[in-house]
């Protein structure tokens, strides 16, 4: 499908929308159903409903409906203003970018609108520093050359300054020309990819020029992006509003649920299905206790059979049913949310991940799964920029088979360069001058003469400001031509074609022609392999081959360069084709790469550069943690293998050989390949866990597993440690995340550059680094940090308490309301089965929203062991990441406690307060009293360090619990009134109370103290070593105990599958044994 | 960060976006980390058994001391064979003397209270069926919702004062009582909650329309006297929460002494035979622990011995087996025993 565009022509413009911007997610109207569709997708959520709704038929309800109700509003009411808060921004920011005032050019005429007025086909004047209100065609610039400068950091993320050049057709209109000119683009419809545009365009006026000519995404103005450095320019308008290239890529991101989020919808549905047969049970007895001794005791009057109802049997499963509901906790998700918000904000606030290079603080984007990040499983990062600086340094280089810089590490500085290049050695100048010209490089001068470099990529300003270094000074620069200067004298270059440079081609090239000679040069660079097979017959390639391998043992980055010369007959031929390919509206790119490739051949190979990018600050000790930590770490890199892998040496991501084994995937053809994987899996199988073993493979190969081994690949990925993948795209990067993920393991995705987004998005939690080339990755990533040492402590500090936290406050919540719905099926039993409520609405209520929901958001304060412990036993990640403290097992521990709780308060209470004064309402504060008392004392028990809002919280709850009832019972309409009073006038409440907390925690910090003391957790020990210590000092003896406690950490990480038995047969655990 | 200090200071003032520092952001908080160390937890049982085993003591004798008679009568006052006839009969006379000796002096006040065995009031099809408004506010007797099946009566539809299960069933046993051979006054005032008189009978509320229908439940009320007056309608509906309970019917103020003989005449009236339950006559003087329930004695005893058991047990054990707390090398021993789990 295309879309035609007629420039300044009033006929088609209303068939497109207009400029109007909406990022809003609701409208006034929509806002109430569509929000409430949304949320009632939850099945809690639909639970509850169905539970309020129950509850409106008063011959079942056992309590009033605002029970249910009452929370159910409120949660309802705080997700929905939230919701409604954040449209709310978006519609104003929506509102302030569409009145925005606008200069559009019409028949001449320039007038001011609004930019929600611009139509398609109007021409739209911008002035510097404007923002670009939505995608134009560029038409015209103040620069005589035609282009301008645009920054598009709000599209992409990337920093630097980025050309657009008018398209050859326009090139000499003159501003009044172009405020009436006529014509056509025709381009495809509306699309999301910003680095493509495929179009074409026709002049009318003034001149009918029937010449189709091109366009591409460099003729282009995208919304969103500023102008800069050039003083007007001006556009038709292709795509406007919610069509444009940005508008088209927004889109809300599916939100991610963390695996203590998946645990927690499991044990939802288990207490569910438990619920269901509780109820059944209940209601069966219900109603064989109604026709066996209901209908005898006369005081119920129940009516005479055959006068009931035919719904008769189900109301006393269905009062149960009411009764049971609160066995789910209404207020789990709102406890949750809450401290997942709190986590969230403890990472943006951490100064000790603070960036002070860069100025950049860690962010979480996303608040919902702080908690997976303590058990990531599988870290897959990128090399470049990630572990390495970014920093590009052009170090040695190889011309025409001399090696430079080999003695003093520095080629810069190598005397025999510099004399070289003095002596005008042919080769090396030519090296130097595809340096300089074969490149996207935008120089800029300032004000005091000198140059700067503004560049897409590392490489090339790290290979431009080397040639500068050598003399060979790039000065200027723009769309056809170039400015050097060499030694003090200036020469001119034609650039005639740009071979762009994409990652399937993995070079780039320029067709220039030298000013004074009029020859015509093809300057190319790119990798080895892409450029090598290119080379013209005859060349010593062996030589360069060997400095290659060399270079790489180094952790340097070589590019080849090789030049070619063309006729010119020659460059007309292939111009002409290469216009053609370029004009072309389909395949577009696959078109070019031919055409290109057809005159990238015979080359002559100058040489190598060989660039070093530094190690970050802080990797090789961060790789060393996390492995500890019992994380896998993979290395997914674009660059060569060796390369690679002398980064990941450097970095501890491998150790060298007799500790480790680095197996290699690799062949000529597919079945080589295959046949090394299979090899590889078996070694992997039958090598002892204390020899760590990696494997190596590059992009080609993964393609040919991918197509046709991918089970034996996945089982390889299981059991390495360590994966060193270079040559991925990024596409490639994206699928071994998925292929990680779809073997149930937790991935963590870290990368900072634009071609790692996609594996980002992909993983389970995405960490971008805020880096050098852009804020892209940081942008599209969960979590982004300033360097990668910081992943230390998201990972083990902030992930590690998080997923303790989010452990503890769900099972606690389950175990409150367990507690006191046990509490009310035991009265059952002594309320002849009917369903009657022990307590009263305001209690239940309460209860789940307020008595209990205070104190267990204290433990988002909850620290088990310190942070400098975890750092120095790194190994005790590996609880998380087990699942120990939220599974099934630990559930069934819960469950059993609250069952073990009900009983104690139900016996105690009706024993203590039987006979005269057994009276409802309070026989119903005391058994509440009791569930409060029991409560704070379990939340007391399960914190590990107490500071003060933790104190205030747990025990100002219970003063509150008193306060509030006491008032209460102040109030004679309600049904407490003066029973409070009457409950603490009495010593034998407080008595009872005693009772409860003696015989209810009693058990449980015993079996503590002994599981402490005779079986203790490595969380324990290091607990007591904190303890006894004040803080860890490994002094000699401490030393074996260290290691002995070392070993304890990795040995149950080998038991860790026989460590608990999972109860629900699909549990995350369970599933990946296999 | 490692960055010199001038230099730090220089980027910290170019609008750094560095995070404020403060205890609380930085999860940095002082914080106390109490460990379930041997000397905490043996202290902690000892303690628990020093102060439970003298109030266990302190309540169990408390409760021995209350002398508290009780008297099935709900069998023994009903001689026919068939006892729901019996009972359902309004002609028959239905009075019943029962003889009680007392075993040790009782101190007056001397409460006097029907239990119940087996009977409902919990049950949520009696427990939800009154309905307050109606019992407090005079203009509020036609508000019935809640009553059914006890709402209206049966011929002209007029609303029911107190309407509902509970009051139509109100308990109509009735005691006299006698003590060597002179008639002993009971107290029937005061026998219901003030709160409960004040605030929510009404004073201006009257019966009317009560038990007028052809299925009479069990107590009439004197139309004459209004319902925050009526104390054992009162006490009646104060409904107890098991299904065995205990109601005040009066109090008896003078002393008993003991082996003195009680005799009492009741009015044996209400039917708890068609569904099996018991009725029973309870005479009981009061402490600081309310009645007699030696439950809470015994509990803190046992309780208390148990504590007691379980610390010296804690000492003996940890001088068998000492550890030392915090000290891997115990860990060893852990890596040893291979069914350790850990």
């Amino acid at each position: 499908m295309k879309r035609f565009v007629y420039i300044n022509d009033d006929s088609c413009r209303y068939s497109y929308c207009d400029n109007r911007i909406s990022n809003t997610k609701y409208s006034l109207w929509n806002f109430l159903p569509k929000n409430l569709w949304e949320q009632f997708r939850r099945f809690m959520n639909q639970y509850f409903l169905l539970i309020a709704c129950l509850q409106l038929w008063s011959r079942i309800t056992p309590v009033s409906p605002a029970t249910t109700w009452g929370p159910l509003i409120i949660i309802f009411i705080v997700s929905a203003s939230k919701e409604a808060w954040d449209d709310y921004n978006r519609y104003l920011s929506d509102k302030k970018a569409n009145e925005r005032k606008i200069w559009l050019v019409k028949d001449g005429i320039h007038r001011q609108i609004k930019a929600q007025e611009i139509h398609v086909g109007d021409v739209v004047w911008l002035h510097e520093n404007d923002e670009i209100p939505c995608d134009l065609v560029l038409i015209g610039t103040s620069d005589p050359q035609g282009i301008c400068y645009v920054e598009t950091a709000a599209l992409d993320g990337e920093t630097d300054l980025k050309t657009r050049i008018i398209p050859t057709i326009s090139a000499n209109l003159s501003v009044e020309q172009l405020g009436k000119v006529k014509g056509v683009v025709e381009c495809p419809n509306p699309d999301n990819d910003i680095r493509r545009f495929d179009a074409n365009m026709r002049l009318f006026l003034p001149i009918i020029d029937n010449e189709k000519c091109p366009l591409t995404i460099n003729n282009t103005l995208l919304q969103s992006c500023y102008l800069r450095y050039t003083e007007w320019a001006c556009g038709v308008a292709v795509y406007t509003g919610n069509e444009t290239k940005s508008g088209m890529s927004r889109g809300a991101a599916e939100p991610k649920l963390t695996a203590a989020d998946a645990i927690i919808d499991k044990l939802t549905i288990a207490i569910f299905m438990f619920q269901i047969v509780v109820v059944l049970v209940l209601g069966y007895f219900g109603n064989a206790w109604k026709y066996t001794q209901g209908l005898k005791q006369w005081y119920l009057m129940y009516p005479v059979e055959g006068e009931a109802p035919w719904y008769d049997f189900s109301i006393i499963p269905l009062r149960f049913e009411l009764l049971c509901s609160i066995m789910i906790p209404i207020s789990i998700k709102v406890t949750l949310d809450l401290a997942k918000g709190v986590y969230a904000k403890f990472i943006d606030w951490d100064e000790q991940m603070f960036d002070w290079e860069t100025n950049t603080p860690a962010h979480s984007a996303n608040t919902a799964i702080s908690e997976d990040l303590g058990h990531v499983e599988y870290i897959l990062s990128d090399k470049t920029g990630t572990l390495t600086e970014n920093k590009m340094i052009l170090k040695r280089c190889c011309i025409s088979g001399t090696l430079y810089g080999n003695d003093n590490g520095d080629a810069l500085n190598d005397v025999r360069l510099v004399n070289a290049i003095s002596s005008n050695d042919p080769d090396v100048i030519k090296f130097l001058l595809v340096m300089a010209l074969c490149n996207t490089v935008v120089p800029i001068k300032s004000n005091d003469d000198t140059v700067s470099y503004k560049a897409q990529s590392q490489d090339e300003e790290a290979l431009v400001n080397a040639a500068a270094n050598l003399n060979m000074m790039l000065i200027s620069k723009d769309s056809s031509t170039a400015e050097i200067c060499f030694n003090g004298s200036k020469f001119r270059y034609e650039l005639l074609d740009i071979l762009e440079f994409t990652s399937d081609r993995k070079r780039m090239s320029v067709v220039v022609k030298e000013g004074q000679t009029g020859k015509i040069l093809l300057l190319s660079k790119g990798a080895d392999e892409a450029l090598l097979p290119l080379a013209c017959p005859g060349q010593q390639i062996q030589k360069y081959l060997e400095a290659v391998e060399m270079y790489s043992q180094l952790g340097l980055r070589t590019l080849c360069l090789g030049w070619h010369d063309l006729k010119e007959s020659e460059y007309k031929e292939w111009s002409k084709n290469f216009q053609e390919a370029s004009c072309s509206l389909d395949n577009r790119e696959f078109k070019i790469a031919e055409v290109c490739h057809s005159l990238e051949r015979d080359l002559h190979i100058l040489g190598f550069t060989a660039i070093e990018d530094c190690l970050q600050d802080g990797v090789p000790e961060t790789i060393k943690l996390l492995r500890n930590a019992g994380i896998n770490v993979w290395m997914l890199t674009g660059d060569k293998q060796n390369t690679a892998i002398q980064i990941g040496l450097l970095c501890n991501l491998i150790t060298s050989e007799p500790n480790s084994q680095l197996l290699s995937i690799s062949g000529k053809t597919e079945e080589d390949i295959l046949r090394s994987l299979e090899r590889a899996l078996l070694i992997m199988k039958n090598t002892s866990e204390t020899k760590d073993l990696a494997f190596v493979l590059d992009g080609w190969a993964l393609e040919v597993i991918l197509k046709h081994s991918k089970e034996s690949f996945t089982r390889l990925a299981m059991l390495s440690k360590t994966a060193i993948c270079c040559r991925m795209t990024p596409l490639q990067k994206a699928q071994l995340v998925a292929i990680l993920k779809s073997a149930g393991y937790l991935t963590l995705a870290i990368g900072d550059g634009g071609n790692d987004v996609r594996m980002i998005q992909e993983a389970n939690i995405g960490v971008g680094i805020s880096g050098r080339e852009g804020l892209q990755a940081a942008r599209a990533a969960d979590y982004s940090i300033g360097k990668f040492k910081f992943l230390k402590r998201l990972i083990l500090i902030h992930g590690r308490y998080s997923y303790n936290r989010t452990a503890f406050i769900s099972q606690y919540s389950f175990y409150k309301s367990l507690l006191i719905c046990f509490i009310q099926i035991l009265f059952a039993f002594l309320s002849g089965l009917s369903g009657t409520s022990l307590f009263n609405s305001i209690s239940l209520m309460a209860y789940n929203v307020f008595y209990t929901s205070l104190p267990v958001m204290t433990i988002i304060f909850d620290k088990d062991i310190s942070e400098t412990t975890v750092m120095q036993y790194p190994q005790i990640l590996l609880h998380s990441q087990a699942g120990r403290l939220l599974n099934p097992t630990t559930f069934c521990g819960w469950f059993g406690c609250s069952l073990y709780h009900a009983l104690v308060i139900f016996f105690i209470t009706i024993c203590a307060y039987s006979d005269e004064k057994s009276e409802m309402q309070e026989l119903s504060m005391v058994a509440l009293s009791g569930c409060i008392w029991l409560q704070a004392f379990v939340v007391t028990m399960d914190t590990n360090s107490f500071t003060y809002p933790q104190i205030l919280l747990i025990w100002g709850n219970f003063v509150a619990f008193y306060m509030i009832n006491l008032i209460l019972s102040a109030i004679p309409s309600l049904q407490l009134y003066t029973i409070m009073f009457h409950l603490c006038s009495q010593p034998s409440y407080w008595i009872s109370m005693a009772l409860t907390v003696a015989v209810g925690m009693g058990p449980v910090v015993a079996f503590r103290y002994f599981k402490n003391l005779y079986q203790p957790s490595a969380i324990n020990i290091l607990q007591q070593i904190e303890q006894s210590n004040g803080s860890i000092q490994t002094s000699g003896n401490l030393e074996s105990a260290r290691a002995n406690l070392l070993n304890l950490l990795t040995g149950s990480r080998k038991n860790r599958d026989s460590y608990y038995h999972p109860l629900l047969s699909d549990s995350a655990e369970s599933a990946r044994t296999d | 960060m490692s960055l010199p200090a001038s230099e730090s200071d220089s980027l910290a003032s170019r609008r750094s976006k560095k995070p404020k520092y403060s205890k609380f952001t930085q999860q940095e908080l002082p914080a106390c980390k109490p460990l379930l160390t041997p000397g905490i937890v043996i202290g902690a049982f000892s303690l628990i058994g020093v102060i439970f085993v003298p109030i266990g003591l302190a309540s169990l004798a408390a409760s021995q001391n209350i002398v508290e008679l009780i008297d099935r009568y709900d069998a023994e006052c009903v001689s026919a064979n068939d006892k729901v006839g019996f009972i359902q009969d309004t002609k028959t006379d239905k009075a019943c003397t029962r003889k009680i000796t007392v075993p040790k002096p009782m101190k007056g006040p001397i409460h006097i209270y029907y239990q119940l065995e087996n009977f409902y009031q919990n049950h949520r099809r009696y427990v939800k069926s009154r309905n307050d408004k109606q019992l407090l506010y005079k203009d509020a007797a036609s508000t019935i919702t809640n009553c059914e099946p006890e709402a209206t009566s049966e011929d002209g539809g007029a609303p029911i004062v107190p309407c509902g299960l509970i009051a139509w069933s109100l308990f109509n046993d009735t005691y006299s009582f006698s003590l060597n051979k002179k008639a002993v006054e009971v107290n029937k005032k005061n026998i219901a909650w003030d709160s409960d008189k004040n605030k929510k009978f009404g004073s201006d509320v009257f019966p009317s329309n009560f038990q007028k229908g052809g299925l009479i439940g069990g107590a009439k009320l004197n139309e004459k006297i209004p319902l925050s007056e009526q104390e054992d309608l009162i006490v009646w509906m104060r409904t107890a929460a098991l299904p065995t309970f205990r109601k005040l019917y009066g109090r008896i103020e003078s002393d008993i002494m003991a082996s003195d003989e009680i005799t009492v005449v009741i009015q044996n009236n209400y039917n708890t035979y068609s569904f099996g339950g018991t009725k029973a006559l309870v005479l009981s003087t009061t402490s600081w622990i309310g009645g007699r329930n030696n439950f809470i004695g015994v509990a803190y005893v046992a309780i208390g011995g148990i504590c007691l058991f379980l610390a010296m047990g804690f000492v003996i054990l940890y001088v068998i087996k000492p550890r030392a707390l915090g000290d891997p090398n115990y860990l060893s021993w852990n890596k040893e025993n291979p069914d350790h789990p850990n």
